[in-house]
Protein backbone atom coordinates (compact mmCIF):
# COMPACT_ATOMS: atom_id res chain seq x y z
CA UNK A 1 0.00 0.00 0.00
CA UNK A 2 1.60 3.30 -0.98
CA UNK A 3 1.17 6.56 0.92
CA UNK A 4 -1.47 7.92 -1.39
CA UNK A 5 -3.56 4.77 -1.22
CA UNK A 6 -3.23 4.67 2.57
CA UNK A 7 -4.40 8.24 3.11
CA UNK A 8 -7.25 7.97 0.62
CA UNK A 9 -8.38 4.68 2.14
CA UNK A 10 -8.46 6.12 5.64
CA UNK A 11 -10.42 9.11 4.39
CA UNK A 12 -12.89 6.70 2.77
CA UNK A 13 -13.19 4.89 6.12
CA UNK A 14 -11.54 1.75 4.76
CA UNK A 15 -9.12 -0.44 6.65
CA UNK A 16 -5.38 0.26 6.48
CA UNK A 17 -2.21 -1.28 7.93
CA UNK A 18 -1.35 1.75 10.08
CA UNK A 19 -2.37 5.40 10.39
CA UNK A 20 -0.73 7.79 7.93
CA UNK A 21 1.35 10.60 9.41
CA UNK A 22 0.87 13.88 7.57
CA UNK A 23 1.30 17.62 7.83
CA UNK A 24 -1.22 18.99 5.34
CA UNK A 25 0.29 22.39 4.56
CA UNK A 26 -1.38 25.81 4.66
CA UNK A 27 -1.76 26.91 8.24
CA UNK A 28 -0.31 23.55 9.29
CA UNK A 29 2.81 23.38 7.20
CA UNK A 30 6.25 21.98 7.91
CA UNK A 31 8.23 24.50 5.86
CA UNK A 32 10.25 25.35 8.96
CA UNK A 33 13.26 27.68 8.96
CA UNK A 34 15.76 24.84 8.59
CA UNK A 35 14.04 23.83 5.35
CA UNK A 36 13.53 27.23 3.75
CA UNK A 37 17.00 28.49 4.41
CA UNK A 38 19.25 29.72 1.56
CA UNK A 39 16.50 30.21 -1.00
CA UNK A 40 16.93 32.51 -3.94
CA UNK A 41 13.24 33.21 -4.26
CA UNK A 42 10.37 33.28 -1.78
CA UNK A 43 8.74 29.87 -1.45
CA UNK A 44 5.38 31.53 -0.81
CA UNK A 45 5.32 33.30 -4.15
CA UNK A 46 7.55 31.54 -6.66
CA UNK A 47 6.24 28.38 -8.31
CA UNK A 48 9.53 26.52 -8.67
CA UNK A 49 10.58 27.31 -5.12
CA UNK A 50 7.16 26.28 -3.80
CA UNK A 51 7.46 22.90 -5.51
CA UNK A 52 11.05 22.52 -4.36
CA UNK A 53 10.10 23.22 -0.73
CA UNK A 54 7.08 20.90 -0.80
CA UNK A 55 9.40 18.12 -1.96
CA UNK A 56 12.06 19.02 0.57
CA UNK A 57 9.49 18.94 3.39
CA UNK A 58 8.45 15.48 2.23
CA UNK A 59 11.99 14.16 1.95
CA UNK A 60 13.38 15.59 5.16
CA UNK A 61 10.54 15.46 7.68
CA UNK A 62 9.00 12.10 6.88
CA UNK A 63 5.48 13.46 6.58
CA UNK A 64 3.65 11.33 4.03
CA UNK A 65 2.26 14.00 1.75
CA UNK A 66 2.99 17.01 -0.38
CA UNK A 67 1.16 20.12 0.73
CA UNK A 68 0.96 23.67 -0.58
CA UNK A 69 0.92 26.57 0.04
CA UNK A 70 2.76 27.32 3.31
CA UNK A 71 0.70 30.22 4.56
CA UNK A 72 -2.79 31.64 5.02
CA UNK A 73 -2.57 34.74 2.88
CA UNK A 74 -3.18 33.42 -0.65
CA UNK A 75 -6.97 33.49 -0.24
CA UNK A 76 -7.39 37.04 1.04
CA UNK A 77 -4.82 38.64 -1.23
CA UNK A 78 -7.11 39.14 -4.25
CA UNK A 79 -9.40 41.31 -2.13
CA UNK A 80 -7.20 44.37 -1.76
CA UNK A 81 -5.18 43.65 1.36
CA UNK A 82 -1.49 44.22 1.86
CA UNK A 83 0.55 41.09 2.51
CA UNK A 84 4.07 40.82 3.82
CA UNK A 85 5.45 37.66 2.24
CA UNK A 86 7.67 36.83 5.19
CA UNK A 87 11.12 35.31 5.26
CA UNK A 88 12.82 32.20 6.55
CA UNK A 89 11.83 32.97 10.13
CA UNK A 90 8.40 34.50 9.82
CA UNK A 91 5.40 33.34 7.83
CA UNK A 92 3.54 35.64 5.47
CA UNK A 93 1.00 37.86 7.15
CA UNK A 94 -1.59 40.52 6.36
CA UNK A 95 -0.29 43.94 7.25
CA UNK A 96 -3.17 46.10 6.06
CA UNK A 97 -6.86 45.30 5.78
CA UNK A 98 -9.12 46.57 3.02
CA UNK A 99 -10.92 49.56 4.48
CA UNK A 100 -13.55 49.88 1.74
CA UNK A 101 -17.21 49.04 2.14
CA UNK A 102 -18.05 45.35 1.94
CA UNK A 103 -20.40 46.01 -0.98
CA UNK A 104 -17.52 47.46 -2.95
CA UNK A 105 -15.12 44.67 -2.04
CA UNK A 106 -17.69 42.14 -3.25
CA UNK A 107 -17.88 43.72 -6.71
CA UNK A 108 -14.67 42.00 -7.74
CA UNK A 109 -15.16 38.73 -9.56
CA UNK A 110 -12.33 36.46 -8.56
CA UNK A 111 -10.96 33.99 -11.04
CA UNK A 112 -8.40 31.83 -9.19
CA UNK A 113 -6.44 31.05 -12.35
CA UNK A 114 -5.86 34.72 -12.96
CA UNK A 115 -4.88 35.67 -9.44
CA UNK A 116 -1.15 35.85 -8.99
CA UNK A 117 -0.48 33.60 -6.05
CA UNK A 118 -3.54 31.36 -6.44
CA UNK A 119 -2.24 30.49 -9.88
CA UNK A 120 1.21 29.82 -8.45
CA UNK A 121 -0.34 27.34 -6.01
CA UNK A 122 -2.36 25.71 -8.79
CA UNK A 123 0.69 25.30 -10.99
CA UNK A 124 2.71 23.95 -8.05
CA UNK A 125 0.02 21.34 -7.38
CA UNK A 126 0.13 20.36 -11.03
CA UNK A 127 3.89 19.87 -10.85
CA UNK A 128 3.63 17.85 -7.64
CA UNK A 129 0.91 15.53 -8.92
CA UNK A 130 2.00 11.87 -8.87
CA UNK A 131 0.82 8.30 -8.23
CA UNK A 132 2.43 7.53 -4.87
CA UNK A 133 2.45 10.59 -2.64
CA UNK A 134 -0.83 12.34 -1.87
CA UNK A 135 -0.96 16.00 -2.82
CA UNK A 136 -2.96 18.15 -0.40
CA UNK A 137 -4.32 21.48 -1.53
CA UNK A 138 -4.79 23.80 1.43
CA UNK A 139 -7.45 26.40 1.95
CA UNK A 140 -7.99 29.04 4.59
CA UNK A 141 -11.65 28.87 5.61
CA UNK A 142 -14.17 31.59 4.82
CA UNK A 143 -14.20 33.19 8.27
CA UNK A 144 -10.43 33.48 8.56
CA UNK A 145 -10.24 34.72 4.97
CA UNK A 146 -13.02 37.26 5.47
CA UNK A 147 -11.47 38.50 8.72
CA UNK A 148 -8.14 38.84 6.93
CA UNK A 149 -9.77 41.04 4.29
CA UNK A 150 -11.62 43.37 6.65
CA UNK A 151 -10.88 44.25 10.28
CA UNK A 152 -11.70 41.14 12.35
CA UNK A 153 -13.20 43.06 15.25
CA UNK A 154 -15.58 44.86 12.90
CA UNK A 155 -16.58 41.58 11.30
CA UNK A 156 -17.21 39.87 14.63
CA UNK A 157 -19.44 42.71 15.75
CA UNK A 158 -21.41 42.40 12.54
CA UNK A 159 -22.44 38.88 13.51
CA UNK A 160 -24.87 40.67 15.84
CA UNK A 161 -25.24 44.11 14.40
CA UNK A 162 -25.52 43.30 10.75
CA UNK A 163 -25.82 39.54 10.43
CA UNK A 164 -27.21 39.51 6.89
CA UNK A 165 -24.47 41.69 5.50
CA UNK A 166 -21.65 39.66 7.03
CA UNK A 167 -23.39 36.41 6.05
CA UNK A 168 -23.44 37.61 2.45
CA UNK A 169 -19.78 38.52 2.66
CA UNK A 170 -18.95 35.06 3.99
CA UNK A 171 -20.96 33.63 1.11
CA UNK A 172 -19.04 35.69 -1.42
CA UNK A 173 -15.73 34.57 0.07
CA UNK A 174 -16.80 30.94 0.35
CA UNK A 175 -17.97 30.90 -3.27
CA UNK A 176 -14.59 31.94 -4.58
CA UNK A 177 -12.90 29.54 -2.17
CA UNK A 178 -15.00 26.78 -3.73
CA UNK A 179 -13.88 27.84 -7.22
CA UNK A 180 -10.28 27.86 -6.02
CA UNK A 181 -10.61 24.43 -4.38
CA UNK A 182 -12.13 22.96 -7.54
CA UNK A 183 -9.25 24.38 -9.56
CA UNK A 184 -6.86 22.72 -7.09
CA UNK A 185 -8.60 19.43 -7.79
CA UNK A 186 -8.33 19.97 -11.53
CA UNK A 187 -4.64 20.72 -11.07
CA UNK A 188 -4.15 17.41 -9.31
CA UNK A 189 -4.91 17.76 -5.60
CA UNK A 190 -5.92 14.43 -4.07
CA UNK A 191 -7.23 15.91 -0.85
CA UNK A 192 -8.33 19.39 0.25
CA UNK A 193 -7.57 20.54 3.79
CA UNK A 194 -9.34 23.55 5.26
CA UNK A 195 -8.14 25.47 8.32
CA UNK A 196 -10.18 28.27 9.80
CA UNK A 197 -8.48 29.45 12.98
CA UNK A 198 -10.66 32.53 13.42
CA UNK A 199 -13.76 30.36 13.51
CA UNK A 200 -13.19 28.54 16.76
CA UNK A 201 -15.95 27.78 19.21
CA UNK A 202 -13.99 29.80 21.73
CA UNK A 203 -14.14 32.94 19.62
CA UNK A 204 -17.61 32.57 18.15
CA UNK A 205 -19.61 30.42 20.56
CA UNK A 206 -21.79 27.53 19.48
CA UNK A 207 -24.71 29.55 18.09
CA UNK A 208 -22.59 31.71 15.85
CA UNK A 209 -20.54 28.72 14.78
CA UNK A 210 -23.66 26.91 13.65
CA UNK A 211 -25.05 29.93 11.88
CA UNK A 212 -21.96 31.42 10.24
CA UNK A 213 -19.47 28.56 9.93
CA UNK A 214 -21.23 25.21 9.51
CA UNK A 215 -23.40 25.97 6.43
CA UNK A 216 -20.39 27.19 4.47
CA UNK A 217 -18.22 24.21 5.38
CA UNK A 218 -21.10 21.95 4.37
CA UNK A 219 -21.34 23.64 1.02
CA UNK A 220 -17.65 23.43 0.21
CA UNK A 221 -17.47 19.78 1.32
CA UNK A 222 -20.52 18.96 -0.83
CA UNK A 223 -18.93 20.57 -3.87
CA UNK A 224 -15.68 18.66 -3.36
CA UNK A 225 -17.51 15.38 -2.81
CA UNK A 226 -19.27 15.91 -6.12
CA UNK A 227 -15.85 15.53 -7.74
CA UNK A 228 -14.91 12.67 -5.37
CA UNK A 229 -12.28 14.52 -3.43
CA UNK A 230 -12.05 14.00 0.33
CA UNK A 231 -11.84 16.93 2.73
CA UNK A 232 -10.03 17.44 6.03
CA UNK A 233 -11.14 20.29 8.25
CA UNK A 234 -8.87 21.54 11.01
CA UNK A 235 -10.62 23.05 14.00
CA UNK A 236 -8.51 25.29 16.23
CA UNK A 237 -8.82 25.61 19.98
CA UNK A 238 -11.13 23.77 22.28
CA UNK A 239 -14.12 22.18 20.59
CA UNK A 240 -16.19 21.53 23.68
CA UNK A 241 -18.99 23.92 22.76
CA UNK A 242 -19.17 23.00 19.07
CA UNK A 243 -18.45 19.26 19.04
CA UNK A 244 -21.97 18.22 18.11
CA UNK A 245 -22.36 20.76 15.32
CA UNK A 246 -19.26 19.26 13.71
CA UNK A 247 -21.32 16.19 12.87
CA UNK A 248 -23.46 18.38 10.61
CA UNK A 249 -20.50 18.79 8.26
CA UNK A 250 -20.04 15.65 6.21
CA UNK A 251 -16.27 15.92 6.13
CA UNK A 252 -13.84 12.97 5.77
CA UNK A 253 -11.69 13.92 8.73
CA UNK A 254 -11.61 16.49 11.50
CA UNK A 255 -8.25 17.61 12.79
CA UNK A 256 -7.90 18.96 16.33
CA UNK A 257 -5.74 21.07 18.55
CA UNK A 258 -3.84 19.39 21.38
CA UNK A 259 -6.28 20.67 24.01
CA UNK A 260 -8.90 18.33 22.56
CA UNK A 261 -9.17 14.91 24.16
CA UNK A 262 -9.16 12.43 21.29
CA UNK A 263 -11.21 9.82 23.14
CA UNK A 264 -13.88 12.42 23.79
CA UNK A 265 -13.83 13.57 20.15
CA UNK A 266 -13.98 10.00 18.87
CA UNK A 267 -16.91 9.21 21.11
CA UNK A 268 -18.96 12.11 19.78
CA UNK A 269 -18.01 12.27 16.12
CA UNK A 270 -18.97 10.13 13.17
CA UNK A 271 -15.97 10.84 11.02
CA UNK A 272 -12.19 10.27 11.12
CA UNK A 273 -10.21 12.12 13.73
CA UNK A 274 -6.79 13.56 12.92
CA UNK A 275 -4.19 15.00 15.23
CA UNK A 276 -2.93 16.08 17.61
CA UNK A 277 0.70 16.01 18.67
CA UNK A 278 1.39 19.19 20.62
CA UNK A 279 3.33 21.64 18.46
CA UNK A 280 5.15 23.25 21.38
CA UNK A 281 6.36 19.81 22.32
CA UNK A 282 7.57 19.33 18.75
CA UNK A 283 9.39 22.65 19.05
CA UNK A 284 10.98 22.31 22.48
CA UNK A 285 10.25 18.82 23.80
CA UNK A 286 12.60 15.92 24.46
CA UNK A 287 12.66 12.85 22.22
CA UNK A 288 10.98 10.54 24.73
CA UNK A 289 8.17 13.04 25.32
CA UNK A 290 7.52 13.42 21.60
CA UNK A 291 7.37 9.65 21.24
CA UNK A 292 5.07 9.36 24.25
CA UNK A 293 2.71 12.01 22.85
CA UNK A 294 2.64 10.41 19.41
CA UNK A 295 2.00 7.00 20.93
CA UNK A 296 -0.74 8.44 23.07
CA UNK A 297 -2.50 9.88 20.00
CA UNK A 298 -2.41 6.49 18.31
CA UNK A 299 -3.57 4.64 21.40
CA UNK A 300 -6.45 7.03 21.86
CA UNK A 301 -7.51 6.19 18.33
CA UNK A 302 -6.54 8.95 15.90
CA UNK A 303 -7.08 7.79 12.34
CA UNK A 304 -4.39 10.11 10.96
CA UNK A 305 -1.41 11.30 12.99
CA UNK A 306 -0.53 14.98 12.53
CA UNK A 307 0.74 18.01 14.43
CA UNK A 308 -2.00 19.62 16.51
CA UNK A 309 -1.68 23.08 15.02
CA UNK A 310 0.62 25.32 13.01
CA UNK A 311 4.27 24.45 13.64
CA UNK A 312 6.64 27.08 14.90
CA UNK A 313 9.12 27.88 12.15
CA UNK A 314 11.87 27.33 14.69
CA UNK A 315 10.93 23.63 14.99
CA UNK A 316 13.86 21.36 14.14
CA UNK A 317 13.56 18.79 11.39
CA UNK A 318 14.95 16.14 13.75
CA UNK A 319 12.05 16.62 16.14
CA UNK A 320 9.54 16.11 13.34
CA UNK A 321 11.44 13.00 12.26
CA UNK A 322 11.07 11.52 15.73
CA UNK A 323 7.31 11.74 15.36
CA UNK A 324 7.10 10.50 11.77
CA UNK A 325 9.63 7.69 12.24
CA UNK A 326 7.70 6.42 15.22
CA UNK A 327 4.47 6.15 13.22
CA UNK A 328 6.10 4.79 10.07
CA UNK A 329 8.16 2.14 11.83
CA UNK A 330 5.08 0.89 13.65
CA UNK A 331 7.05 0.45 16.89
CA UNK A 332 3.87 1.09 18.90
CA UNK A 333 2.34 -2.20 17.89
CA UNK B 1 -36.12 57.31 39.16
CA UNK B 2 -34.05 56.04 42.04
CA UNK B 3 -30.31 56.08 41.58
CA UNK B 4 -29.84 52.38 42.18
CA UNK B 5 -32.65 51.55 39.79
CA UNK B 6 -31.04 53.66 37.10
CA UNK B 7 -27.65 51.98 37.61
CA UNK B 8 -29.33 48.62 37.34
CA UNK B 9 -30.96 49.67 34.08
CA UNK B 10 -27.66 50.94 32.71
CA UNK B 11 -25.81 47.72 33.45
CA UNK B 12 -28.79 45.67 32.28
CA UNK B 13 -28.98 47.47 28.90
CA UNK B 14 -25.22 47.20 28.54
CA UNK B 15 -25.33 43.45 29.12
CA UNK B 16 -28.20 43.22 26.61
CA UNK B 17 -25.99 45.01 24.05
CA UNK B 18 -28.44 47.91 23.72
CA UNK B 19 -26.12 50.78 23.03
CA UNK B 20 -28.84 53.38 22.38
CA UNK B 21 -30.49 52.63 25.68
CA UNK B 22 -27.21 52.90 27.55
CA UNK B 23 -26.64 56.33 25.99
CA UNK B 24 -30.15 57.46 26.79
CA UNK B 25 -29.88 56.30 30.42
CA UNK B 26 -26.50 57.96 30.84
CA UNK B 27 -28.02 61.23 29.63
CA UNK B 28 -30.78 60.74 32.16
CA UNK B 29 -28.20 60.33 34.94
CA UNK B 30 -26.81 63.75 34.03
CA UNK B 31 -30.29 65.30 34.11
CA UNK B 32 -30.80 63.82 37.56
CA UNK B 33 -27.47 65.27 38.72
CA UNK B 34 -26.16 61.88 39.74
CA UNK B 35 -22.40 62.04 40.36
CA UNK B 36 -20.69 60.88 37.23
CA UNK B 37 -18.20 58.57 38.92
CA UNK B 38 -21.11 56.69 40.49
CA UNK B 39 -22.76 56.19 37.12
CA UNK B 40 -19.46 54.93 35.75
CA UNK B 41 -18.62 52.54 38.56
CA UNK B 42 -22.07 51.31 39.60
CA UNK B 43 -23.67 51.38 36.15
CA UNK B 44 -21.18 50.99 33.33
CA UNK B 45 -18.29 49.17 34.99
CA UNK B 46 -20.69 46.97 36.96
CA UNK B 47 -22.30 45.99 33.65
CA UNK B 48 -18.96 45.17 32.05
CA UNK B 49 -17.99 43.12 35.10
CA UNK B 50 -21.04 40.98 34.48
CA UNK B 51 -20.15 40.75 30.77
CA UNK B 52 -16.70 39.56 31.81
CA UNK B 53 -18.26 36.93 34.02
CA UNK B 54 -20.54 35.75 31.21
CA UNK B 55 -17.49 35.54 28.98
CA UNK B 56 -15.56 33.45 31.48
CA UNK B 57 -18.56 31.16 31.85
CA UNK B 58 -18.79 30.78 28.06
CA UNK B 59 -22.22 32.33 27.77
CA UNK B 60 -20.82 35.31 25.91
CA UNK B 61 -18.14 35.09 23.26
CA UNK B 62 -15.97 37.59 21.43
CA UNK B 63 -18.74 39.19 19.30
CA UNK B 64 -20.94 39.82 22.35
CA UNK B 65 -18.07 41.23 24.41
CA UNK B 66 -17.11 43.60 21.60
CA UNK B 67 -20.63 44.95 21.26
CA UNK B 68 -21.06 45.38 25.02
CA UNK B 69 -17.78 47.25 25.19
CA UNK B 70 -18.94 49.56 22.41
CA UNK B 71 -22.09 50.26 24.43
CA UNK B 72 -19.92 50.92 27.46
CA UNK B 73 -17.73 53.35 25.53
CA UNK B 74 -20.78 55.16 24.11
CA UNK B 75 -22.13 55.60 27.64
CA UNK B 76 -18.76 56.76 28.85
CA UNK B 77 -18.60 59.38 26.08
CA UNK B 78 -21.84 60.87 27.39
CA UNK B 79 -20.86 61.21 31.03
CA UNK B 80 -17.09 61.58 30.97
CA UNK B 81 -17.00 65.31 30.06
CA UNK B 82 -18.79 65.97 33.36
CA UNK B 83 -16.39 63.90 35.43
CA UNK B 84 -14.42 65.86 38.03
CA UNK B 85 -10.71 65.30 37.64
CA UNK B 86 -9.92 63.39 40.84
CA UNK B 87 -13.23 61.62 41.33
CA UNK B 88 -12.04 58.32 39.97
CA UNK B 89 -8.70 58.28 41.76
CA UNK B 90 -5.43 57.63 39.98
CA UNK B 91 -6.00 55.09 37.22
CA UNK B 92 -3.77 52.09 36.62
CA UNK B 93 -1.76 52.62 33.44
CA UNK B 94 -0.95 49.75 31.14
CA UNK B 95 1.14 49.65 27.98
CA UNK B 96 0.17 46.70 25.79
CA UNK B 97 1.08 45.28 22.41
CA UNK B 98 1.78 42.20 20.32
CA UNK B 99 5.53 41.56 20.22
CA UNK B 100 7.63 42.07 17.12
CA UNK B 101 7.23 39.48 14.37
CA UNK B 102 3.61 38.69 15.14
CA UNK B 103 0.48 40.37 13.83
CA UNK B 104 -2.20 38.31 15.58
CA UNK B 105 -3.98 40.84 17.72
CA UNK B 106 -7.50 39.64 18.46
CA UNK B 107 -6.49 38.44 21.92
CA UNK B 108 -4.53 41.57 22.72
CA UNK B 109 -7.43 43.75 21.56
CA UNK B 110 -9.83 41.87 23.79
CA UNK B 111 -7.53 42.29 26.78
CA UNK B 112 -7.23 46.01 25.97
CA UNK B 113 -10.99 46.37 25.78
CA UNK B 114 -11.60 44.58 29.05
CA UNK B 115 -8.96 46.76 30.72
CA UNK B 116 -10.36 50.01 29.35
CA UNK B 117 -13.89 49.14 30.31
CA UNK B 118 -12.81 48.45 33.86
CA UNK B 119 -11.30 51.90 34.19
CA UNK B 120 -7.68 51.10 33.40
CA UNK B 121 -5.81 53.56 31.20
CA UNK B 122 -4.56 51.59 28.19
CA UNK B 123 -1.75 52.60 25.84
CA UNK B 124 -2.09 50.19 22.95
CA UNK B 125 1.05 49.95 20.81
CA UNK B 126 -0.69 47.70 18.29
CA UNK B 127 0.86 44.64 16.69
CA UNK B 128 4.31 43.71 15.44
CA UNK B 129 5.70 46.13 18.05
CA UNK B 130 9.50 46.69 18.14
CA UNK B 131 10.69 45.51 21.55
CA UNK B 132 12.31 48.83 22.51
CA UNK B 133 8.98 50.55 22.13
CA UNK B 134 7.45 48.74 25.11
CA UNK B 135 10.06 50.14 27.47
CA UNK B 136 10.11 53.59 25.88
CA UNK B 137 6.35 54.04 26.05
CA UNK B 138 6.13 52.71 29.61
CA UNK B 139 8.73 55.25 30.70
CA UNK B 140 7.00 58.03 28.79
CA UNK B 141 3.54 57.51 30.28
CA UNK B 142 4.75 56.29 33.68
CA UNK B 143 2.92 53.02 33.31
CA UNK B 144 2.34 50.50 36.08
CA UNK B 145 2.17 47.49 33.82
CA UNK B 146 3.78 46.34 30.58
CA UNK B 147 1.57 43.78 28.85
CA UNK B 148 2.86 41.66 25.96
CA UNK B 149 1.07 39.12 23.84
CA UNK B 150 1.93 36.69 21.07
CA UNK B 151 0.25 33.77 19.36
CA UNK B 152 3.42 32.38 17.89
CA UNK B 153 6.14 30.33 19.50
CA UNK B 154 8.78 31.96 17.32
CA UNK B 155 8.18 35.38 18.82
CA UNK B 156 7.76 34.34 22.47
CA UNK B 157 11.39 35.01 23.25
CA UNK B 158 10.89 38.70 22.49
CA UNK B 159 9.11 38.90 25.84
CA UNK B 160 12.25 37.79 27.61
CA UNK B 161 14.22 40.43 25.70
CA UNK B 162 11.93 43.19 26.98
CA UNK B 163 12.41 42.03 30.56
CA UNK B 164 16.17 41.95 30.02
CA UNK B 165 16.02 45.49 28.66
CA UNK B 166 14.23 46.65 31.80
CA UNK B 167 16.88 44.97 33.92
CA UNK B 168 19.71 46.48 31.90
CA UNK B 169 18.27 49.93 32.41
CA UNK B 170 17.77 49.29 36.13
CA UNK B 171 14.04 49.94 35.93
CA UNK B 172 12.75 46.39 36.27
CA UNK B 173 11.17 47.20 39.65
CA UNK B 174 9.15 50.08 38.27
CA UNK B 175 6.89 47.80 36.28
CA UNK B 176 4.91 44.63 36.59
CA UNK B 177 5.17 42.58 33.42
CA UNK B 178 2.08 40.78 32.18
CA UNK B 179 2.27 38.23 29.37
CA UNK B 180 -0.31 36.16 27.52
CA UNK B 181 -1.30 34.48 24.26
CA UNK B 182 -1.80 31.00 22.80
CA UNK B 183 1.59 29.38 23.48
CA UNK B 184 2.29 31.25 26.74
CA UNK B 185 2.04 29.41 30.04
CA UNK B 186 2.72 30.04 33.72
CA UNK B 187 5.84 27.94 33.30
CA UNK B 188 7.12 30.22 30.55
CA UNK B 189 6.27 33.29 32.64
CA UNK B 190 8.30 31.87 35.54
CA UNK B 191 11.14 31.01 33.23
CA UNK B 192 11.54 34.53 31.84
CA UNK B 193 10.70 36.26 35.12
CA UNK B 194 7.39 37.85 34.15
CA UNK B 195 5.20 38.94 37.06
CA UNK B 196 1.90 37.79 35.73
CA UNK B 197 0.38 35.36 33.28
CA UNK B 198 -3.34 34.85 32.86
CA UNK B 199 -5.19 32.59 30.49
CA UNK B 200 -7.93 35.03 29.52
CA UNK B 201 -8.76 38.71 29.31
CA UNK B 202 -11.07 38.94 32.26
CA UNK B 203 -8.70 37.33 34.72
CA UNK B 204 -5.94 39.62 33.42
CA UNK B 205 -7.96 42.62 34.58
CA UNK B 206 -8.71 41.04 37.94
CA UNK B 207 -5.12 40.05 38.59
CA UNK B 208 -3.74 43.43 37.51
CA UNK B 209 -5.92 45.17 40.06
CA UNK B 210 -4.71 42.72 42.67
CA UNK B 211 -1.01 43.22 42.05
CA UNK B 212 -1.17 46.99 41.63
CA UNK B 213 -3.51 47.74 44.49
CA UNK B 214 -2.26 44.85 46.62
Amino acid sequence: MNQKERLLKVLARKEVDRPPVICPGGMMNAAVSEIVTDLEKNHNADKKTMVQIAKKVYELTGFENYGVPFCMTVECEPCGVKVNLGNKNIEPRVTEYNKNQIEDIMKKKINPKQEKRMSVVLEAINKLKNDNIPVIGNLTGHISTATSIIDPLQSFKMLHKNPEKIYNFFKYVNNYLIDYALEMVKAGADVIAISDPSATGEILGAKNFEKFAVPFYKKIVEKLHEVDVPVIIHICGNTKVIIDSLNLIDTNALSFDSVVNIEFAKSRLKTNVMGNVNTQLLHRGRKDKIIAATKNCINKGVDIVAPACGLSMATQIDKLKIMTDFVREGAYR
Amino acid sequence: MEKSKLFEKISGSLIEMEEDKVVELCKKSLELNIPVYETITSGLIAGMDEVGRLYEEEEYFLPEVLICSDAMKAGLDVVKPYLKADDMGKPIKVVIGVVEGDTHDIGKNLVGIMMETSGIEVYDLGRDVPLDKFVKKAEEVEADIIGMSTLMTTTMDGMRTVIEKLEAENIRNKYKVLIGGGPISQKFADMIGADLYTKDANSAVREIKKIVWG
